[in-house]
Formats: structure tokens, sequence, C-alpha cells
């Protein structure tokens, strides 16, 4: 026992040693791997699956707008907008204000045809409004769609809401208009800072929030204006998974006791259809209106003013992926298992008897070459792959340089997790078959299952919540924006969970299942 | 650190049955330690317990003076073979020593070395898989020597190996005890054993049963035996009884006396005038002292065994 | 033959791992089924779900316990070594095969049917307890009537015709991580690759060839016009897959040293 306690004498030059103990395992084990010729051809194939199907998917996306697509806007973040409304304006020049009641807030929406049709080109339009239809006084910079804005607004189902620059959105006080409560709307500029006010009565002010819109110049637009996003209707797909489908609404506002504050030109109101489509015949599809009669204004408007969340998106060009992961999985499953069919796992832990500390380095060995190899491939693939998508005429969702980085490096770091976690299976069950079976039943199998099948958003959700395949949320380029009504369903490519939060998700599975790997490992005889 | 393998005191059990029970013994550097028991008599067990591969649920087992999980780059301490089959077999003879070279420290020059020590050569460069036994157990070694260690250990080296191989075998540990290292060698037979052990551990049902010099235990298992030739065993079968002798047949015409010295055996012969060839004090092999040592230790016996005796 | 059968089915028996796959594969079917059929809700509107389809749910995660018991039936041996023995006791090998397929077969149809069977009954219940119907008005499926009952039937056989693609796999590749690996990609990456493909045309063509896919449409009993192939053609699909895989693994054992 004397002997045992001198073994263990503590000490720096131990602490030294251990570290430069582990990365001589960790060397051992990348020697382990990189000479298995199986191994590495198979982590060059998952790589080359991922970027060849995903070109595959990209090259079967083809967008024609029968010449030239429309330029899609983009607003101050650099996100693709919709800027899309009926603007009644004037200009303003330096500080200044405008103070408007709303007395009334109507609308239409055509809901879904009847199948079968009674008669061809019956519409059923009935009367109301969408959650999200929006009618109030903005201040922007220009009649240039995207640039900077921020308006105070009363909505269809969400009450008062200060928003700017499309992506912000700040609620006020909750419920709708009519003649008997109507709502007072301000905005107020201050140099580059517009403060939103709402009030009930016109003598009672409450402050809804403040927006900083940067490099305001003097010279801005200011006004009223009415927007109604499409009505949203999902369905289950046929297949499984869903669609989504947006159907004509138009939101009308009537507007009195208007008064501007401020250095504004003398004269008439402008109104300005923003971003109305064109028919061929060169007339406004599904016009807004403007209507003036004493200090009444009415407007009605059509269109949204908010970030898109539709259309092909960069994670797009990483369908592939899923094979990669298999494969990925079978690998790091095999990296552990073949060394206990063949009792290799003795010589293993002869070589490093402190057997956590050789499967930790066993794990970030497999770790770093699955990240390695997944970098590669979802470089590859999202880089060719938006370039195939942009030359077959679609109109990729850009994304800030840094979220571009992010899908990337995460869905490499997703790679690397379902590698560990999948070696910490293998290291619990000993058996190839089990270890697969339980990594891909664990990972792989929810996303199918909340991404592609007849299971309701809710259920699917949840298994993208509380599942390793929360990971997959890495992926996911655009968020969700709570102001714009969308299809954020994981089959539509929203999931439950933010981006990093959802990796984590997926980590947290990883380093349980290695603790629990080394946990076994320690109390099992080898 | 000293050349030594201590094992005290060590006890498990495998659900009913007890696989080590108070084993006890010391390895000393400069000779090959042969351990010996039947099947089944926790060489293996032992061997894992040492390598830290299994836990004892009582009792220490040293290397060097210190645990093997504390050992720092374990295999410079002790190189070790267990199963020549542990191997991937889609890797390369020389990428397996490669990687157990990396987890040590060592490069690739070194397992350059041991390759050409164990006289593997260029059928290193191939897999593994394709490996014959003997080029297998020959891989073993070589990655036992990997770290030249001062303390060795060896379970059944010479399994699978041809006549050629055997003899290689036990030169070569010879040898690696000549450079004062200590070398323990597990077998099931002791005739493996007899010209490359200097010591012997032999093991039955979980203990030691002799810790002993290979030249004392054939002295012990030789006393009060004598062999007798004569052509009239029943006669003189009767004399030696009389005289309160143990006697049994072994042979047509042969005869093992015990409890009786040989100048007494002859001297009962002649006056109860039997005849007989020829008396000798017997100088038992080692076999037969291993196989008096474990009589009661042996746990299975085939039954068609246990009736021809 | 009938030693052989008697040979697999013995050997079957006597892994301790049949019992509990088979076991997995019920209560795994019965439980997912289970979960979705309570997941469902209806509106006011009534049910866009196909009451068959969300009731017969877990097959598609039971059917990984099928695939498991087939590949372990042949890799399983191909990693002990023991495939050497049995082909040295029966060196007929494409009997050999078949001998296992039909053993494999059987269990996963009378495992199949009891997971299937139950799946509906619970189902059923918990589908009506959410206000479930076929369309305004009309009362659910029941359970003997003709698609419903070509549903369950169909399921059936698509646990087994999903046992046999594996057994070919497995066959064909020997390492059992590897068939898994590869039998579960074909079933549920194939699986999810049209709605990847924003082309219809692929996506109609990938949806047809894809064994999950295709395999399940035998438990549409809704929308069945919208089908990119029909309940029988979409199992005959997953026939040729299994067909495809069992002569590619058979050759692969008659032709290359075990």
């Amino acid at each position: 026992m004397s002997d045992r306690r001198r073994g263990d004498a503590p000490g720096l030059s131990t602490t030294v040693a251990h570290r430069s103990g582990f990365a001589r395992l960790l060397r051992a084990e990348w020697t382990k791997f990189r000479t298995v010729r199986g191994w590495v051809l198979a982590m060059a194939a998952a790589a080359l699956v991922t970027v060849l199907l995903g070109l595959l998917s990209a090259s079967g996306s083809h967008t024609s707008c029968g010449g030239a697509c429309p330029a899609v806007p983009v607003g101050p973040g650099g996100e693709a907008v919709e800027d899309k409304f009926y603007f009644v304006h004037r200009p303003l020049n330096g500080d200044g204000s405008i103070t408007v009641r709303v007395t009334s807030m109507t609308g239409q929406i055509r809901l879904p045809d009847l199948t079968p049709t009674p008669t061809p080109g019956t519409r059923r339009v009935v009367s109301g409004l969408v959650p999200w239809a929006k009618a109030g006084v903005m201040i922007k910079e220009s009649m240039k769609q995207g640039s900077t804005y921020a308006a105070v607004m009363v909505t269809g189902a969400h009450g008062v809401r200060m928003q700017h620059d499309f992506t912000q959105d700040v609620a006020g006080r909750p419920g709708g208009v009519s003649q008997r409560s109507p709502r007072w709307l301000r905005l107020t500029r201050s140099g580059e800072d517009l403060t939103g006010y709402e009030s009930t009565d016109g003598r009672q002010w409450t402050r809804v929030g403040t927006a900083h819109l940067a490099g305001l110049p003097d010279a801005v637009q200011v006004g009223l204006f009415a927007a109604s996003p499409g009505d949203l209707t999902v369905t289950p797909g046929d297949f499984g998974g869903s669609s989504a489908a947006s159907r004509f609404a138009e939101a009308t506002a009537v507007f009195d006791q208007v008064s501007l504050e401020g250095s504004v030109a003398d004269g008439v109101w402008r109104p300005d259809d923003v971003g109305v489509t064109l028919d061929p015949d060169g007339s406004a599809h599904h016009p807004g209106g403007f209507k003036e009669s004493g200090d009444t204004y009415t407007v009605a408007g059509v269109g949204d003013i908010a970030p898109l969340s539709d259309g092909p998106q960069i994670e797009n060009t990483l369908t592939g992926l899923l094979t990669g992961l298999i494969v990925v999985i079978v690998v790091a499953v095999m990296f552990i298992t073949t060394e206990y069919r063949r009792g290799l796992i003795r010589t293993t832990l002869l070589a490093g008897p402190r057997r956590g500390r050789t499967l930790v380095a066993k794990a970030l060995a497999i770790g770093a070459v699955t990240f390695v190899t997944g970098l590669a491939a979802a470089t590859a693939a999202v880089t060719l792959g938006k370039g195939i998508l942009v030359a077959n005429g679609n109109y990729v969702l850009p994304v800030a340089p840094f979220t571009e980085l992010r899908v990337i490096a995460g869905t490499a770091a997703l790679l690397a997790a379902a590698a560990v976690l999948a070696l910490a299976v293998g290291t619990l069950f000993r058996r190839s078959v089990a270890a697969v079976i339980t990594a891909i039943v664990l990972i792989v199998v929810p996303y199918i299952l909340a991404t592609a099948s007849v299971l309701p958003a809710g259920a699917a959700q949840w298994l993208m919540r509380l599942t390793p395949a929360a990971g997959f949320a890495i992926q996911q380029s655009i968020p969700a924006y709570a102001h714009v009504l969308g299809n954020y369903t994981p089959s539509g490519g929203y999931y439950p969970l933010a981006p990093w939060a959802g990796l984590a998700v997926l980590c947290g599975y990883a380093v349980l299942a290695l603790g629990l790997a080394v946990f076994q490992l320690r109390r099992r005889d080898a | 650190m000293r050349a030594t393998i201590e094992v005290a005191g060590l006890r498990k059990r495998f659900g009913q049955t007890m696989a080590l029970d108070g084993m006890s013994f010391t390895v000393e550097p400069g000779q090959v330690t042969g351990f010996v028991g039947p099947n089944g008599a926790g060489k293996s067990t032992t061997m894992r317990v040492i390598l830290g591969l299994d836990a004892a649920d009582e009792g220490t087992a040293l290397v060097g003076g210190r645990p093997y999980t504390g050992l720092r780059d374990p295999l410079r301490h002790v190189g070790a073979l267990l199963d020549a089959a542990a191997l991937q077999p889609s890797r390369t003879g020389r990428n397996h020593l490669l990687w157990l070279a990396h987890s040590q420290g060592l490069g690739a020059r070194r397992v350059d070395e041991v390759i050409e020590r164990v006289g593997l050569g260029p059928a290193a460069g191939r897999r593994a898989g394709g490996f014959s036994l003997g080029m297998r157990q020959r891989l073993g070694i070589a990655a036992a020597l990997l770290g030249d260690p001062p303390v060795l250990m060896l379970d059944e080296p010479s399994n699978g190996l041809d006549p050629e191989g055997i003899v290689w075998m036990r030169g070569f540990l010879r040898a690696l005890a000549a450079q004062g290292r200590a070398v323990l060698v597990s077998s099931h037979l002791m005739s493996e054993l007899e010209d490359t052990a200097d010591h012997l551990v032999v093991v039955g049902r979980g203990r030691v049963v002799a810790d002993t010099s290979v030249a004392g235990l054939i002295a012990a298992a030789s006393t009060g035996r004598v062999a007798l030739r004569t052509t009239a065993p029943a006669e003189a079968m009767a004399a030696l009884a009389h005289a309160g002798a143990a006697v049994a047949a072994t042979g047509r015409d042969t005869l093992t006396v015990t409890g009786l010295a040989a100048e007494h055996v002859v001297a009962v012969l002649n006056r109860s005038a039997v005849p007989f060839s020829e008396v000798s004090a017997h100088r038992a092999t080692l076999e037969e002292a291993y196989m008096e040592l474990t009589r009661d230790a042996v746990e299975f016996r085939a039954a068609g065994q246990e009736a021809a005796r | 033959m009938r030693r052989h059968l008697q040979a697999e089915w013995t050997k079957l028996r006597t892994v301790a791992g049949t019992g509990w796959l088979l076991l997995g594969l019920v209560a795994l079917t019965v439980a997912v089924s289970v979960v979705a059929a309570a997941a469902v809700s209806c509106t006011s509107a009534g049910c866009a779900y196909d009451p068959a389809k969300i009731s017969l749910f877990g097959v598609q995660v039971g059917q990984a316990m099928a695939a498991i018991l087939a590949v372990l039936a042949i890799s399983g041996e191909y990693s002990t070594g023991m495939i050497r023995t049995t082909l040295v006791a029966m060196p007929r090998r494409a009997t050999v095969l078949a001998a296992k397929a039909a053993v494999v077969t059987g269990l996963t149809l009378a495992a199949g049917t009891v997971a299937v069977l139950a799946s509906l009954l619970v189902g059923r219940r918990i589908l009506l307890e959410n206000g479930f119907t076929r369309g305004p008005g009309t009362l659910m499926l029941s359970l003997f009537e003709g698609p419903m009952l070509r549903a369950a039937f169909g399921s059936v056989l698509y646990l087994a015709l999903i046992a046999l693609l594996s057994l070919g796999i497995a066959a064909a590749v020997r390492d059992s991580a590897t068939a898994i690996g590869v039998v579960l990609g074909l079933l549920y990456v194939l699986s999810i690759l049209p709605f990847m493909i924003a082309d219809p045309g692929w996506q109609k063509l990938l949806w047809q060839l894809s064994p999950m896919n295709a395999g399940l449409a035998i438990q549409a009993t809704t929308h069945l016009s919208t089908l990119p192939l029909s309940p029988w053609a979409g199992l005959g699909v997953l026939a040729l897959w299994s067909a495809a895989a069992l002569l590619g693994g058979g050759l692969s054992l008659r032709l290359r040293d075990a």
C-alpha cells in the first residue's frame, strides 16, 4: 500500500505529464483511424454524398418569371424583405411628428376555392382582417423599397405595435379599433431617434417604443399607411409534410384628426402604392387606394412590410447531410465496436489504462475527423449549391456572412457531435448493430418524422426540442419572426429551438452519453 | 523502478465461481517465471488484474511497486501479450504497432526496430487479418517489446507456433531474462516451460499451490518413490505390501513403490526371494511433479480420462 | 430444405436477442402509433389526416426492429465466424439463405400481425375520442372495411418485406454495422429525399423509388388519387427492392469466399 501511495504522489510535473500523455493518446487514436482504409474511404464518401445530393437537389430547383425576375428588396439589416404597402405621404425635413386618430380598420380575405368549384371564376371573398394586417403612421427614409423606417400601427389581432426596419417589433396595448373605441397614434422624430406613442383619448399618451434609425437623412417621408399580408393556410401534404399557401387579403383604415409638426411642406398628400405588382397589361394587380373627404382619410393597402421568410435558403443545399450523417454514425460506432469484437480494446487499455482519458481521446479523434470532413463538405455544398440555385433563376434569401459561417460550421459541429454520440452509444452497447440502430433512431429518425411525415406540427416541434435531432436547428438561416405569419414548422425548415440552443441539446446528449460510456468502461472488466 | 510483479491476496468472484482465491506471488527480475496451472486455474484472470483490465474484489497487484493504471506510458514499464488475435484485420501489422507507439510517445523508428527484432520483416506491411497464427504471435511479441519494458508478461506465447517458432520463442524469452528483465510466462503445459523457466508459480483453483525453483519442484516430487522391474509383480506386491509400502502397478512388469527407501525394497525382495531386474530411486519429470501438485486443483476433467485412471 | 429450416429456426430461437427484438417490434410499433394518434387533433373543419396512416404510424419506427432481426440473422454469423460452421454443415448456400429468409419472414409476420392489430385497435379508440371523423358527417372507417383491412394486411406484409430487404443487404455487405447503416439509409433517407427537392418531376420519381414511401402507400385510405402510386403498386416497388436485395445477397453468398 505504501508503494501505491508513492506512485500517486501529486505535483505539477504529473499534471504536465498527464497532458502530454493525453496528446499521445489522441495521436494514437488518430493513427488508428487513418490506418483503416475503409474508414477513411467511408468518411470521404460521406462528404462526397453530402455534396452531391445537395447539388442534385439544388439543380432540381428552378424558378422562372417570364423574363427577368423582379429584384427583391433588401432591408437595412441585409435581409430580404417584402416592402409593399399603400403610403400616403409628405416630405419632412428635420425633426417633427405626426399624430392621427384611427377610427376604423376593416378588410377582406379571399378564402380557399371550394372543390369542386361551383362556377369557374367564383371567388369566396369574405370581410375580415388577417392577424397581422396593419395600418398607422410611418416615417420612412425614402420611397425606395427596403429603406429604413419606423411605424406605429394598429393590427388585425395583435393590438398596437411599433415596428421598424422590418425585423423589429414592439407590442403596445392589445385590442382592435372601432368607431366607439378609436386609437390615437403618434410618431415623433428627433434626429435619428423615432418614438412611438399611443392613446385612447388623445390626451393621455403612452410611449410604445423608440427606434434608432442609423443614417436617417434629414429629408424623410412621413404619412399614413395600410398593408395586409396574405391569408396563410398550411395544409398537410399528401405524402406527409406540409405546404403553405397564401391568399389575397386587404386592409382598409380610416384616419382623422391628422396633425403634423415640424418642417412639413404645405400642399397635398401624395398617395403611392409602394411595390405594387403590375399585371402584363401594366395595370396594378390588387391595387390599394386612398380617399380624402374633409379631414377624414381612408387608406386601403395590400402587402406587407416584413422580412421574407419564404424561398430557397442556403441550408436547402445541405439536403445530402442525412445520408452523410448515417455514414458518419456507422463509422463512429465501428471505431469502438471493432475493438470489442476482436479484443483490441484490451490492447488499447493496456496502452492507456486511464480509461476515461482513453475514451475521451477516442471521442475527440473521431469528433475532429468528422468536423473537418463536415466542414469541407458543408462549405462545398453551400457554395456550389448556392451557385446552382442562382443559376437556375432562384432567389436565395440572403444572410449575413456570420450566419452563413454558422450554418456551415454548425453543420460540421452537428456531424461531429453525432459522431461522438454514436461512439459513446457504441461503447455502451459494444455491439455495432444495436449501437448503429440506437444512434440512428436517436438522431436521424426524429428529424425525418418531424419534417417528412404526417405527424402534426405540435408533435414535430416537440421532437425537435427533446431529441438529439434538435441539433438540426443550427442549419436554420432565416429566423422565425413572431410578427410575420409563416409556416414555422420543422417541415417548413423552421425549428422550435434557437440554432445554438438546438445544437446545445445535441451536444448535451453527446456529453451525457460519453459520460455514461466512461462510467461503464471504468466499471466493467475489459 | 524495480522490475518486479507483486501480487498479494487477490480475490475475484464471477457469480458462483471463485476465480481468484487469495492469489499471492512475486516475479523477480533476471529470470523467466513460469505461471502454470490447469485451464480455469485463474492464470489469465490474474494477468488481467495485474494489467488493470479486470478489477479484483480484494488484494493488490503492483508492477514495479505501482498499480498498472497509475503508470505513465505503461508500455514502457510492462509489455504484455494476452491475445494475439486482438487486432483489427483491416489494419497492417506495422500500423497496428504504429498507433501503439504513438500512444506511448514513441516514433516509427522504434516500430521498425521491433519488427526487425521479432523477425516479422516485410510481412508487417500486410493486413494483419491475413496473418497466420504464428505471425500474429510475433506481432504480439513486437507490441510487448515496443516500450523496451523491464517487465514482460506473456499469456501462452507458444500457442499456434510451429516447432521452429517454439524454439525461437524459448531462446527469445531466455535472452530477455538475461538482460535483467522480469519475465512472466503462463502456460497450461508444464513441458513447454521445462527448458524455459527458472522459477515456477503453480496455481490451481485461484490460488498458488507452489512457488519454487524448477529444480526444487522436481526434487520435492521425486522423494520416496522407487521404480521396480520384476518378472513376478504379484509376489513383489504382496511382499512389499506386507512390509508396509504402497505399491502401484505402472506397467506389465513395472511397479512403483512408495513408503520404503530403495535399499529397504531390495532387502525385502531378497528376503522373500522375489526375482527383480531393476530397482531405482525414481526422479520425477517436471510434468509428473506438476500433475502431483495440481491433482486436486483440476476443475474439469473429462469423464473418459477419469475412468482410464 | 426442411432440415435447413429447422436448423435456422433453432439458431434464431436460441439467440437471446430474437425475443427482445420481436417484443421491441410490437412495443415500438404500438407505442409510437398511440403517441401519433394522441397527437392528432381535429378542427371543426374536419380532419385532414388519414386514420389508417396515423394509427399505423408506429410501423415506421417498428420496421427498424424487423431490419435488425434480419441483419443479425446473417451478419451475426459473419462477425463470429460461425458462418463457416454453417456452410460446412449446409454447403448449399442458396438454400441456407432461403431458409433464413423463411424463418425471418415467419417471425416478422407473426410479430407484425400482433403489432398492427394492437396499433389499429388502440389507435382507433384514441382517434375516435379525439373527435376523428372521415370528412364531415361520416364515421371513421371501420376496422374491417376494405381499405382499412388492406392497410392492416399490407402493413404486416410491409414489415416482412423490410425484413427480406435487410436480409439480402446483410448477405451482400456482411458487416453488421454497415448493413444496418445501408438498410436504414435506404429506408429513411430515401424517404425524405423527395421533400428536399423542389422539382415536382424529380420529387415524384424519388417518391416512387423510395422503398419506404412507396411501400407505406399500402396504408393510405384517403386522398388515394393524389398518391404517386396506388397502394398495391407501392408495395410492389418495395417487393422489387427486396427481391433485388435477396438476389444480390444470394449471389454474393454463393460467389464470394465465406
